[in-house]
């Protein structure tokens, strides 16, 4: 197999119905619902290789989740093409599904009554995993995430972070092949957070195991990802190596100068748009046409002691992506 | 096999986690229990008084057997369907090897093993202390015509209940209240729950016999009392068949068509 996932041309609507605000509006739709649909994507196409890390972004409501959605078998694909392991996921065999798993950081499937192991017992049951792999797995995961104390403990009683862990182990108990995750770091602590991309790495890396990961945490991102897939509005804008979406997306450069007499810095201004002053640095963006003429123009006029062209911060970029603002 | 277990086992610490609820739950049946036995002995006071052909005797077994039959049949945990899926938690069934009917058949198995077994201690302990006058059916085929027919009902139960449950992937917000209109007053009344249904006229029940209701708890109480037997036995387990088939079909049909109208809402 050279392909985990194999997505062409998916498209899924949405009928959705509409609700006008008030008491009075509610009475209305009982009687006439304004039906509406969404176009939640326009039409997908990308592949996915056994043991890649792939990242989703896109600005909320872009069509990230749905796609999760769909590659995992909950959604039915209103046309278009999707295959996962060489399955169907719409036809949620039970082959199929003890290979996968998709971890929603705001869903929960522990039994919230109960201690967090009652669950992994149950899931061992019903991924009718061998109890020595069990075993293993939940030792291997236990310690990586660091949650062995707390095996015991009500579920009610474990802060999000801790909770949080225990889904990833209650997610990955059957070695899934493939990994969906859907804002796994949303609402952790800096070093939760750490704790979590930590354990992503090692499992893509130790398993082989194809991951598709979409997160509005940059961190989890620029450390994990190597290849991102930009979706804006239900279609791809972008499907590449992470470096490549500056070349692909950034109209500016940056020119970062130190100077070695204070000047009027409105002077500068006429070359290029001014990002930050504190002298001795300055920094200022330029189109990239023409950054090697503004280059010259600093150096001929100004009293410079250093000056080095830089490529715009992946960051900057990813931050437009969220923000919608990046068009193809 | 093996997971529904585990789900039957943890299905019973669930219960148990709410201790309180689970106490104030006991203490309503028994009050139920003891409120409707002084009720009906002081309407019949007069042991000879017979209304629509019920005596004393005939309608405690009646109330009492509608008591216990609501345990068994109508305790179900798949009440919670509507909500799992309006709100999205349904997600984490459908992304495992495990299927989604067989999951809330044991968790309604839990409930109801639980359920009748306090019931049994319960009603024991009353039946000690409030010596009522009770019907005991004694024919052991006749016993056993009640238990085929307790447990047609139960499947009866759990289908009608999944189909309106069911309605919630139409209408995420209405899954209470068809539920309440649905089960709680309609079947409640049309399958004997509130009053014996042969005091209704007669070809309003002729009508009703055609219709899942009455197999629910009426009809399996009749046969205890001894008040339906030979042929009627027959026709009554051939519709009940016939109804567990269509209901059954229909369940599978509109599961079908509602995952597909699914939208794993809620994140």
């Amino acid at each position: 197999m050279d392909r985990a996932i194999v997505v062409d041309r998916l498209v899924k609507n949405f009928e959705v119905t509409e609700k006008e605000k008030g008491l009075r509006g509610s009475i209305k739709s009982i009687f006439s619902p304004k039906k509406k649909v969404v176009h939640a994507l326009r039409g997908i196409s990308f592949t996915i290789q056994p043991g890649e890390l792939v990242g989703f972004i896109g600005p909320n409501g872009a069509g990230k989740t749905t796609t999760l959605k769909t590659l995992s078998g909950l959604l039915y694909p209103s046309s278009g093409f999707v295959q996962v392991l060489e399955y169907d996921p719409w036809e949620k065999k039970p082959e199929f599904l003890k290979q996968i798993s998709l971890v929603m950081g705001q869903k929960n499937q522990l039994w919230w009554d109960l201690p967090a192991i009652e669950t992994f017992e149950l899931n061992r049951e019903i991924y009718e995993i061998p109890r020595r792999d069990y075993e293993k797995n939940l030792e291997e995961l236990v310690t990586l995430l660091d949650v062995g104390k707390l095996l015991k403990t009500q579920v009610r009683r474990l802060s999000l972070g801790q909770r949080m862990r225990m889904e990833l182990v209650a997610a990955l108990l059957h070695g899934p092949k493939v990994l969906f995750l859907d804002e796994p770091t949303i609402g952790l602590d800096l070093i939760g957070q750490q704790k979590i991309r930590d354990f992503i790495y090692e499992y893509n890396y130790k398993k082989n195991a194809t991951i598709i990961l979409t997160s509005h945490n940059m961190d989890d991102l620029t450390n994990l990802a190597r290849r991102v897939i930009v979706i804006g509005a239900g279609r791809i804008l972008f499907d590449g190596a992470l470096e490549e979406l500056t070349d692909r997306f950034a109209k500016e450069k940056i020119i970062k100068i130190s100077l070695s007499k204070e000047i009027d810095i409105k002077e500068v201004e006429e070359i290029g748009t001014v990002k930050y002053v504190s002298f001795p640095e300055v920094t200022l963006s330029v189109p990239r046409s023409t950054v090697a003429v503004a280059a010259a123009e600093i150096l001929q006029n100004f009293p410079v002691n250093d000056l080095t062209i830089e490529e715009v911060p992946v960051e900057e970029i990813i931050k437009k992506v969220f923000r919608g603002e990046l068009n193809k | 096999m093996k997971k529904y277990l585990q789900i039957f086992k943890l299905s019973f610490q669930q219960e148990f986690a709410y201790r309180l609820n689970f106490v104030m739950w006991r203490v309503r049946n028994i009050l139920q229990i003891i409120l409707t036995f002084f009720l009906w002995s002081s309407v019949f006071k007069n042991p000879e008084t017979s209304v629509f052909g019920y005596n004393q005797e005939k309608i405690l077994t009646y109330v009492f057997g509608i008591l216990i039959l609501r345990a068994i049949v109508f305790s179900a945990r798949a009440v919670d369907v509507a909500g799992e899926i309006s709100n999205g938690d349904i997600t984490n069934f459908l992304l495992k090897p495990i299927s989604y009917f067989k999951y809330w058949a044991t968790r309604d198995t839990a409930s109801k093993v639980l359920n009748l077994s306090f019931s049994v201690v319960e009603i024991t302990i009353l039946f000690v202390i409030l010596r009522p006058h009770l019907f005991l059916q004694t024919n052991l085929l006749i016993l056993f015509a009640v238990f085929v027919f307790l447990i047609l009902a139960v499947i009866l139960f759990f289908c009608l209940l999944f189909i309106t449950n069911m309605s919630a992937f139409w209408m995420p917000e209405n899954g209470w209240a068809a539920q309440f209109l649905f089960i709680a007053i309609i079947t409640d009344f049309l399958s004997g729950g509130v009053f014996p249904l042969d005091i209704l006229p007669y070809t309003f029940q002729k009508v009703l016999y055609s219709t899942p209701f009455p197999y629910l708890l009426f009809f399996p109480l009749q046969v205890y009392l001894g008040k339906i037997a030979g042929l009627e036995i027959i026709r009554g387990l051939v519709t009940s068949f016939a109804w567990v088939f269509i209901l059954f079909m229909s369940v599978r049909f509109i599961w079908a068509k509602g995952l597909k109208r699914y939208s794993a809402e809620g994140r």
